[in-house]
């Protein structure tokens, strides 16, 4: 019935009776791996029409964050040598 | 295609951190272990050396791994006289409406079975965490009852009980061994219902 191994992928033990650390790292595998996106995205129908205008807008935001990022990074930089060195 | 390719990854990416693993644990030391490693995919590159580097700064006597040992590799870890295989196995079936808790032998023969709605919730009160954690509660009152004291747990679904479910049992006295998450990921299969308009 089932086509997959069972306890293999998607499994995580437990060290030391702590569950709470166990689960955390568990849904962050999940999110890093996008399951629960996925999850979240396909309960209900998403027209192709939607998709498109989605995937697009995700696009957009990464290229923007990443910019943005950049010049934050450029521009809190402070460890340089003085460019006035001398007046 | 995207979602599949994305599918595709992921698994290879969890088999790839496995592999890194069992060749880590094969006994090269770790400048021997880079080299190979260098070879497999970053994500599990970066995640074998973190956990190596983490490992040896805590302690050197004990190896844990996150990952469940192999059913064809013997495995020293034993659990009440029990291998990891022969445990028992609790399924929780979080929903958005409801929670369900069943614990079952692993062949797959049932032992205990509750939910929010045997508990006493009705309708919506069954949707919440509190729901949830009485049903683990319970469940692992029953269990110990039966005599069981260590469980896998197997997660199905993103739900308001999806966490507190384990808590519960966790305060009712079972010993959780592993967390495993089957939440149904269909690979394009059935179409679902329409988007909702509120």
């Amino acid at each position: 019935m089932s086509r997959h191994l069972r306890f293999i992928s998607r499994t995580v033990m437990v060290q030391d009776l702590n569950v709470e650390q166990a689960y955390k790292t568990l849904t962050r595998l999940l999110t890093q791996d996008g399951i629960i996106e996925t999850v979240k995205l396909k309960r209900y129908y998403e027209k192709p029409c939607r998709e498109r205008q989605r995937r697009s807008f995700e696009t957009c935001r990464r290229i923007y964050s990443t910019e943005m990022g950049r010049k934050m990074t450029f521009i809190s930089r402070k460890t340089r040598e003085d460019p006035w060195l001398g007046c | 295609m995207y979602k599949l390719n994305c599918i595709l990854v992921s698994s290879v990416s969890t088999v790839c951190r496995q592999l890194a693993a069992s060749v880590n644990a094969s006994g090269s030391s770790l400048c021997g272990g880079t080299a190979l490693q260098r070879t497999v995919c970053s994500s599990a590159v970066r995640l074998q050396e973190a956990a190596s580097s983490t490992e040896a700064r805590k302690t050197s006597s004990k190896d844990f791994s996150i990952f469940p040992p192999m059913p064809g590799y013997d495995s020293s870890l034993r659990w009440g006289g029990r291998k990891f295989e022969e445990l028992p196995i609790v399924h929780v079936k979080a929903t958005y409406n409801n929670t369900h808790i069943q614990l079952t032998e692993s062949g797959g023969q049932s032992l205990v079975r509750t939910s929010c709605g045997t508990e006493g919730f009705k309708n919506i009160k069954k949707s919440t965490p509190v729901a949830a954690q009485t049903a683990g509660i319970s469940a692992a009152a029953k269990a110990s009852e039966k005599g069981v004291t260590f469980v896998r747990v197997v997660i199905k679904g993103i739900g308001p009980g999806r966490w507190s479910a384990i808590q519960g049992l966790t305060m009712g006295g079972l010993h959780v061994v592993s967390i495993t998450d089957n939440t149904p990921v269909p690979h394009n299969g059935c179409r679902p219902r329409k988007a909702r308009r509120t």
